[in-house]
């Protein structure tokens, strides 16, 4: 896809000024966001490490903390792992089409009480959240108790509250870039007739394509790596996610797993990246870009 | 054609919001089982306990099932958050029937009114009186103790063969050590760099009269007589500046960093936890176990941990419950295998005595046996970071320890008073 | 993504064909038509489904008296089925479902925290009045002192439960909670000499034990007469203590009395039983105090001390962050948007990971790598210097926000890689046909209509920012502490984890009353501050 724009290469000079700088820039920032992470890596490898100190990088190669992960009945990794999966995606799903509706009205109506309505919503984001743990387990054993399957200890609750926040920072995301989309693109459909939902359905969300995208993984990303609420409510070792599973590893009162808890944290990294890795093209490949004038 | 592509995107994202209201479609159908659960939990309990903890009471939980077809239901849950969710889950109604902690949270449980009472009755004898000293709180016993911790000084004997008893000789032996370039470290403790570590210096402060509070004639802590600002207390403030400038205190070494080092042969002394000592033997050291070194004229007592299972105020299980801490888990079995887990020295004297035939294990319960429980007052609470911050501050040389310490002993004072 | 993916296959012909936006349009003309039927059917069937779970939820209620969430319950659902079946009303069907979660869970998070505020909730007042005497009537329950431990077992006649308790001498007794003990010759004996049986009376298997708990436990059996001898209770079923109450419920006065000094100690309200002389029985139990949280909220001394620099501060942090990370994210966001780049997904993903790792591992390692002497930063980066990065107040600021910027810039990469996509090049490219240089056509250009898109996003992550009590809390726990301050905050304090400190950290513990409080104080702080800023952004909002 990238071809018809290469250039050739004339001189070393203008390749840098037009493309070799932004390597350089590549390379350094790369550098600074993964130099933690190699850390982490490196003592993953090393099952006598420890998170501290400064022991020279990738000193040792040893696996024996990655199996350590899949040997301990009392800590099911791989369950872990396949319930992050879930609780993620049906969250990142949900968040996307609830956000898109929302941000949809936002952009394209005009109604009574509309920037109210977003201000609100801004708001309700600023609030300190000092007691939400508290209140969301009120809140929801009260729940279980009309609707077992959505109590404490269920994925479907734990997936409910977190879509209470669908309507949080996403929407906003959402919304300005709607914005974006010139709204002569939706009369111009009106006045031929398609009704809104079409309109919605058939081409605003297309138009905006990389912005569901990045919602989609934003969405994921924070459901995945959420904590507070999570761990009050998954107490069962085979429901819990990952984040709350490999808390318990260095939460012990006097004795920590890290490099277990490290080796685990690298492979839970993976889901995101592929993910990132598969939504790219979507984010990038340019969908709209031409069709908006 | 065109309709059912439309049909087909539409559908789509319906599709999203009616897998969201399955979840609850299922709830409803579900009807009878969650009444069948309902029913079937009157005959099971719930615990919190710790990760290294479940393992260990899996088969307590095994013959309790057999016997009584009672299940334990053993929900893991990180120690950091268990005490707070605890409090707050309780009242509710929804919390756990028991929970695995260490006694120091007792004072809070019975603030809120979570715990229950357990009377111990004849099997209170054949704990350790510390234990059972620490389970106790004004006056009633609350919980079944298992396990009995304090610190005391390990020493890397193939660097040190002879012990030293005050903590001047054990820095100056220390030092010599290193001075002939065995070691990198005099000694080693582990500080925390943001709130320094006063639970592992205690034993050396109370060597000089300084206890946190003092005791009243039933042994309990008293709020109202806070030790911290007695006398002697500014002499251990000037004695540990003293130490940090020899470089037996350093404000960079984390508790992580400490193992590490020591585990690598660096330092004669490490001032820790039985927690410790099997990753040094996994290392290869030689160790032994000497008491906490004295700074001032009094022996040195450091806070004694002990751990044990709590009930529920409000457990909906509490004769079960009350049977299965009673009756199970106070037997020579769970209590082994709860030492052989997580190489805790036992609270049940039977088991204890099994688990001395390592020397090391018998070394650390001798010389907790000169300690005292940590304090179980819930206004230990308010002491913890004043106290901390200011060791820390006095070791990094950046407070003068004859005005950093009263200063905040004032301020624990207000704290303390609310 | 299953949106996104219908979209893809729809539009699967290859990308340089695309006949832009007319493609899609043209072929979803269809003039006249409204709503499909299988639109309908199906909007039908999700109300169906709604209400039919509403209703159930309201039988449920019912049974349960839980009358306000029924009231509530039903309110909600009627909302839902007008905004559906009304034909007008067109936002409302976009908005309701999250609004829905929105108003259940976060807003209730704020309701919640408002009632709070005005209560005194917190340790030492967690629960219920009536739960508070439960608690303080069963530590009233003293075991007599030297009295022996009996055997138990719980007998059944008729309705009634009896105990047979088996003293350590071998006499056997039995009594109810009506009859007190007396002894009892014929009982039958297990092998260990526990009786366990009478003629005449059943006894209760384990699973009855069980069954019957709630009474079984609530028994006391009078030793004699005489009631102040002591009544046996148990706790296990399997044996039995005598005990004494020290401390006497008057249910009419409703007062504790204590048995052996006679003081009475009543209801002071506020909260707990205390005495004439002050002493509080404990725990207490939750109740409203009204204005007393805000009140001391604004008096509290620790909070007055420091806080003119923690305010600054905290804006100081807030703000620096969001233009730090915004401006690298967009700045790499632009770096890596030229489509001859080579290797530039593998940059995207790489500059991604930081956002993929769990945060509070970061803190850690972070933390860890800013040590000052055992560092990576300081040992193997700066070749063994001892910077204070944590510990001296400027360096910790800035590493705080070094950190932060680490964790929070592939947020802002990844969201303006996405803007920039709907942002055509051939409008920078007419930028600069009329002479402008690079940095203006950006900024004359691009710039602005990137506002359009993220301006509202830049206000949220401040709010966020503003909040941040995770970075703090990991890094620096806000130290270093300030010289001139007795109280625990220090240079990196922010409003939130001052809060925290001063609300959980003093006297008698969690204090959650004044914690909300203080909570609520911020938020209309920073709520004003965000309203204003958003009054800004209409200007770029109408930009089309």
């Amino acid at each position: 896809m990238s071809t018809v724009h290469a250039p050739r290469r004339r001189s070393f000079r203008r390749w840098f000024t037009a493309l070799g700088w932004r390597h350089l820039v590549g390379i350094a920032v790369v550098v600074y966001a993964t130099f933690p992470i190699l850390y982490v890596l490196s003592a993953s490898l090393d099952p006598a490490g420890t998170l501290s100190g400064s022991s020279r990088l990738f000193s040792t190669f040893d696996l024996t903390n990655y199996r350590a992960l899949f040997d301990d009945p009392s800590r099911p990794y791989g369950r872990w792992f396949v319930n992050t999966l879930v609780v993620g995606t049906v969250t990142a799903l949900g968040t996307v089409f609830l956000g898109a509706l929302a941000a949809y009205a936002f952009s394209r109506m005009r109604f009574t009480g509309r920037r109210f309505g977003l201000l609100s919503l801004m708001l309700v984001q600023m609030f300190p959240q000092m007691l939400a743990v508290v209140a969301i387990f009120i809140l929801m054993s009260n729940v279980g108790d009309v609707f077992p399957a959505l109590g404490i200890g269920t994925h479907a609750g734990l997936i409910l509250v977190y879509l209470g926040g669908a309507l949080g920072v996403n929407t906003y995301l959402m919304y300005g870039f709607f914005n974006t989309v010139p709204v002569s693109i939706d009369e111009a459909a009106r006045l031929d007739g398609a009704s809104h939902a079409q309109i919605f359905f058939g081409i605003v969300l297309r138009l905006v394509t990389p912005i569901l995208a990045v919602v989609g993984l934003l969405a994921f990303i924070t459901a995945t790596s959420e904590f507070m609420i999570a761990s009050v409510f998954l107490t069962d070792p085979d429901n819990q996610t990952l984040a709350v599973g490999l808390f318990g590893f260095v939460s012990e009162q006097t004795s920590s797993n890290w490099t277990i808890f490290a080796a685990g944290a690298v492979l839970a990294a993976l889901p995101v990246t592929i993910l990132f890795l598969a939504l790219q093209r979507y984010i990038v490949s340019g969908l709209v870009s031409g069709s908006v004038k | 054609m065109l309709v059912n592509r439309r049909g087909v995107l539409a559908a789509g994202a319906l599709a999203v919001a009616s897998s969201l209201l399955l979840g609850a479609c299922g709830g409803s159908s579900d009807d009878d089982a969650a009444d069948d659960s309902s029913k079937s939990s009157e005959s099971t309990l719930t615990m919190w306990v710790d990760a290294e903890r479940a393992p260990a009471l899996k088969d307590a939980v095994a013959s309790f099932k057999k016997d009584k077809d009672v299940e334990v239901k053993l929900v893991i849950k990180d120690f950091q958050s268990a005490r707070d969710d605890f409090i707050t889950q309780v009242p509710t109604g929804k919390g756990p029937d028991m929970i695995v902690g260490p006694h120091d949270w007792l004072g809070k449980f019975v603030q809120n009114g979570v715990v229950a009472p357990l009377e111990l009755g004849d099997k209170a004898g054949e704990f350790e009186d510390a234990a059972i000293q620490a389970m106790t709180y004004e006056g009633k016993t609350y919980g079944l103790p298992y396990a009995i911790e304090n610190v005391a000084l390990v020493r890397n004997t193939a660097l040190l063969p002879e012990p030293t008893s005050t903590m001047d000789e054990v820095v100056a032996a220390g030092t010599k050590v290193v001075d002939a370039g065995k070691a990198k470290y005099p000694f080693l403790v582990g500080l925390d760099p943001k709130q320094g570590d006063p639970y592992h210096l205690y034993g050396i402060q109370t060597s000089y009269g300084v206890p946190v509070f003092e005791r009243n004639a039933d042994g309990d802590y008293d709020p109202s007589k806070l030790g911290l600002g007695n006398p002697g207390g500014i002499e251990f403030a000037k004695d540990l500046a003293a130490w940090a400038k020899a470089g037996a205190l350093n404000p960079s070494i984390t508790a992580d960093i400490a193992k590490e080092t020591f585990n690598k042969g660096q330092s004669p002394y490490f001032l820790t936890g039985p927690w410790n000592v099997p990753d040094m033997q996994k290392a290869g050291l030689e160790i032994a176990i000497d008491p906490i070194p004295t700074g001032g004229s009094e022996p040195a007592t450091p806070f004694i941990g002990v751990n044990g299972f709590f009930i529920s105020a409000k457990a909906t299980n509490a004769l079960a419950a009350s049977e299965f801490v009673l009756n199970y888990l106070s037997s020579e079995d769970a209590q082994d295998a709860l030492f052989a887990q997580g190489g805790r020295p036992p609270a049940l004297k039977a088991s204890f005595e099994k688990a001395a035939s390592d020397p090391i294990v018998a070394a650390f319960g001798a010389i907790g046996k000169s300690g005292s429980p940590m304090p179980a007052i819930p206004q230990m609470d308010a002491v913890w970071a004043d106290w901390g911050a200011t060791e820390l501050d006095i070791i990094k040389g950046k407070a003068q320890p004859a005005q950093a310490w009263p200063k905040m002993v004032a301020s624990v004072q207000t704290k303390v008073a609310g | 993504m299953t949106l996104t993916d219908e979209h893809r296959s729809e539009d699967s012909g290859s990308p340089d064909q695309r006949p832009g936006r007319r493609g899609p349009w043209a072929r979803l003309r269809r003039p006249g038509e409204t709503d499909g039927l299988i639109g309908i059917l199906v909007k039908i069937a999700l109300l169906a489904l709604v209400d039919a779970l509403a209703v159930y939820a309201v039988f449920m209620l019912a049974a349960q008296e839980k009358w306000l969430v029924l009231a509530v319950t039903v309110v909600v659902t009627v909302a839902v089925n007008v905004v559906y079946l009304r034909r007008d009303g067109l936002p409302a069907k976009y908005l309701a479902p999250g609004i829905t979660l929105l108003l259940i869970f976060q807003v209730f998070v704020m309701v919640y925290t408002g009632y709070i505020a005005f209560t005194n909730a917190g340790d030492g007042h967690n629960s219920t009045k009536e739960d508070a005497v439960t608690a303080i009537a069963t530590k009233g329950q003293e075991r007599v002192p030297d009295s022996p431990q009996y055997q138990l077992a719980v007998l059944e006649k008729g309705d009634d439960l009896w105990f047979l308790v088996t003293a350590p001498d071998g006499t056997v007794s039995l009594g109810s909670a009506d009859e007190p003990l007396s002894e009892v010759e014929d009982a039958e004996a297990s092998g260990g000499g526990k009786a366990t049986q009478v003629d005449g009376y059943a006894p209760l298997a384990f699973e009855d034990l069980l069954q019957r708990q709630d009474e079984i436990l609530d028994i006391s059996v009078p030793v004699s007469d005489n009631p102040s001898d002591g009544t046996l209770r148990t706790a296990d079923g399997s044996s039995a203590y005598e005990y004494r109450s020290n401390l006497r419920y008057d249910e009419d006065a409703d007062s504790f009395t204590d048995v052996a000094t006679g003081t009475v100690y009543t209801d002071g309200g506020e909260g707990a039983y205390v005495s004439a002389e002050g002493e509080e029985l404990v725990p207490g139990w939750k109740i409203n105090v009204g204005l007393e949280n805000f009140r001391r909220a604004v008096e509290t001394p620790q909070l007055r001390d420091s806080l003119v620099s923690v305010i600054v501060w905290t804006f100081a942090f807030a703000t620096l962050s969001v233009v730090l990370c915004f401006g690298l994210g967009l700045f790499l966001a632009m770096v890596f948007n030229v489509p001859s780049m080579r290797g530039k997904k593998v940059y995207r993903v790489l500059l991604i990971l930081p956002y993929a790792f769990p945060a509070f591992l970061s803190g850690l390692v972070w933390s860890g790598m800013l040590n000052t002497e055992f560092g990576f930063v300081n040992q193997v980066l700066l070749g063994g210097a001892e910077i204070e990065w944590l510990t001296d107040p400027w360096l910790a600021r800035f590493s705080v926000l070094f950190v932060n910027l680490w964790l929070g810039f592939p947020y802002m990469f990844l969201v303006c890689t996405g803007a920039l996509q709907s942002i055509p090049d051939e409008m920078t490219e007419a930028a600069r046909m009329d002479g402008a240089g690079p940095w203006r056509a950006f900024r004359s250009v691009k710039l602005p209509l990137l506002l359009v898109s993220v301006a509202p996003l830049l206000i949220t992550t401040f709010a966020f920012n503003f909040n941040n009590f995770n970075v703090i809390y990991m890094l620096t726990r806000g130290g270093p502490r300030f010289e001139d301050t007795s109280n625990d905050i220090g240079a990196t304090d922010l409003l939130i984890t001052m809060v925290y400190k001063v609300a959980f950290g003093t006297g008698t513990g969690r204090d959650y009353g004044l914690a909300s409080a203080l909570a609520i104080i911020i938020f209309v702080v920073i709520g004003v501050i965000a309203a204003i800023m958003f009054r800004r952004t209409k200007a770029l909002e109408d930009i089309h």
